[in-house]
């Protein structure tokens, strides 16, 4: 494929970017989960 | 630590006891200044991109010897390599411009797409020595057309034609 | 204290897993099944991942512009509002910041720069840097509700650059092409399976937003209860102690 490292690049960086936040999303949410009360949590 | 909670009256209204967030009015700032800048840009630069081939020499701003950037359709069968150097034709609304440009402009340069040269017009030539190609918003797959192999460079022209 | 499940339920468990799945089809259509462009050869599979995000970065924003609405509106003065305002702004700014950088690249093989300082460029990166500022305002301090007010405030007038930036290139003259989908002239300008991946990477994209911003208010939920309760710093001070 002609011009892959832009290609593959542009996906990777797209990948990578949006897994970082998700991934920080999701332990932020974890570690603050740690210490919530039920109260504070109504969608479980 | 004591983590016991303390009493609120009503959940959002006490201001929590922090100390001044100078890391949020920095980027405050820098944003003002940053949109400062680019509206600059945008009035000096992006509103009025570039003259078309028929406004050159005729309407103002894209007059006289200075520096202009200049959009027009590469014209079929005139692009030629020189000396290092390459030669085409600019074609828009019936009117043309020949371009000199130092170097390969290399990319998905070819005959029969849009493009934008910067330079200036010198002795009734257009002497550039920046192209940006301005492809169309039409996608076609490669392997649906009819294109001949061995006619790559006129790719654009076929797509033109239908 | 409620069990350990974080800002999860089994219907956004069930909500990623679909985005896992379309978002492998992507790749294999984008980067796979799909053909070259006649004209930019390969370069076009860049458009699998650019348009799809600046398509969310807009939903994004409309989000937060009718959340900040409502919150306004005084009918509902919940902070939820302000919240999904917030967590849609965030997951936003991280899209312009994608679509920039992969235009970026795409435009350096097809029109030969990384950058112009054209309408279209130019718009999106006052777009970029406006919801900065937002984000900026929300983090300024004082209660919920006057975070609240103030970007509500913010994110309606920042919601006016949007049709700012998608008409931009048919308002001035810009190196930026048209757009081959929703254009004025309402001609589809993509064949087939270059718009099924199109299209497969505009709906991966938006469920991907809907499920970030689920999970984000809901963190954004419990960082404003602990800030209620004073127990955020606490929580800090006690990791510190943990690490030290």
């Amino acid at each position: 494929m002609k011009h892959a490292s832009f290609i593959f690049g542009s996906w990777g960086l797209t990948a990578v970017s949006v897994a970082v936040y998700a991934v920080w999303v999701i332990r932020r949410g974890r570690e603050l989960a740690k210490h919530a009360t039920r109260e504070e949590m109504p969608w479980t | 630590m004591d983590l016991t909670p303390r009493t609120v009256t009503e959940p959002g209204t006490q201001p929590p006891a922090r100390k001044r967030r100078w890391l949020p009015i920095l980027v405050v700032v820098g944003a003002l200044l940053g949109g400062g800048v680019i509206v600059t840009q945008f009035l000096t630069s992006a509103i009025d991109y570039y003259c078309n081939v028929d406004e050159v020499g005729v309407r103002s701003g894209c007059s006289g010897e200075r520096r202009m950037r200049v959009q027009g359709v590469v014209e079929q069968n005139s692009v030629k390599h020189a000396d290092g150097g390459t030669t085409f034709t600019l074609d828009f609304n019936r009117k043309t411009l020949k371009v000199a440009y130092s170097g390969d402009p290399g990319g998905v340069f070819q005959e029969c797409i849009p493009i934008i040269a910067h330079g200036r017009v010198v002795n009734g030539v257009f002497e550039s020595d920046r192209i940006e190609v301005k492809h169309s918003n039409q996608y076609v797959e490669k392997n649906s057309t009819r294109i001949d192999a061995s006619n790559k460079e006129a790719a654009a022209c076929s797509v033109l034609k239908g | 204290m409620a069990r350990q499940s974080g800002t999860g339920t089994s219907a956004t468990r069930r909500l990623g897993i679909l985005v896992i799945l379309m978002l492998a089809g992507l790749a294999l259509c984008g980067l796979w099944f799909s053909a070259e462009d006649v004209v930019q050869g390969s370069t076009v599979r860049i458009m699998y991942i650019h348009v799809p995000s600046i398509w969310t970065a807009y939903i994004a924003f409309g989000l937060t512009a009718v959340c900040s609405a409502v919150y306004l509106s005084g009918k509902n003065r919940s902070l939820a509002w302000d919240r999904f305002a917030g967590a849609a702004g965030e997951i936003g700014v991280l899209f312009v910041a994608v679509s920039l950088v992969t235009g970026s690249m795409w435009g350096r093989l097809t029109w030969g720069t990384y950058w112009v300082w054209d309408a279209r460029l130019t718009s999106t990166a006052f777009l970029f840097i406006t919801y900065v500022g937002y984000l900026a305002v929300r983090q300024l301090g004082g209660t919920h509700r006057q975070r609240a007010r103030r970007s509500s405030v913010l994110a309606l007038l920042a919601i006016l650059e949007i049709p700012l930036v998608h008409f931009s290139v048919t308002l001035w003259r810009s190196l930026h092409q048209e757009a081959s989908v929703a254009n004025p002239n309402a001609k589809v300008a993509l064949d087939g399976l270059m718009l099924f991946s199109l299209f497969l990477g505009l709906v991966a994209f938006t469920l991907l937003f809907v499920w970030l911003v689920l999970h984000r208010q809901r963190a954004m939920m419990l960082e404003d209860a602990f800030s209620d309760r004073g127990l955020d710093l606490a929580i800090t001070a006690r990791r510190n102690e943990a690490g030290a």
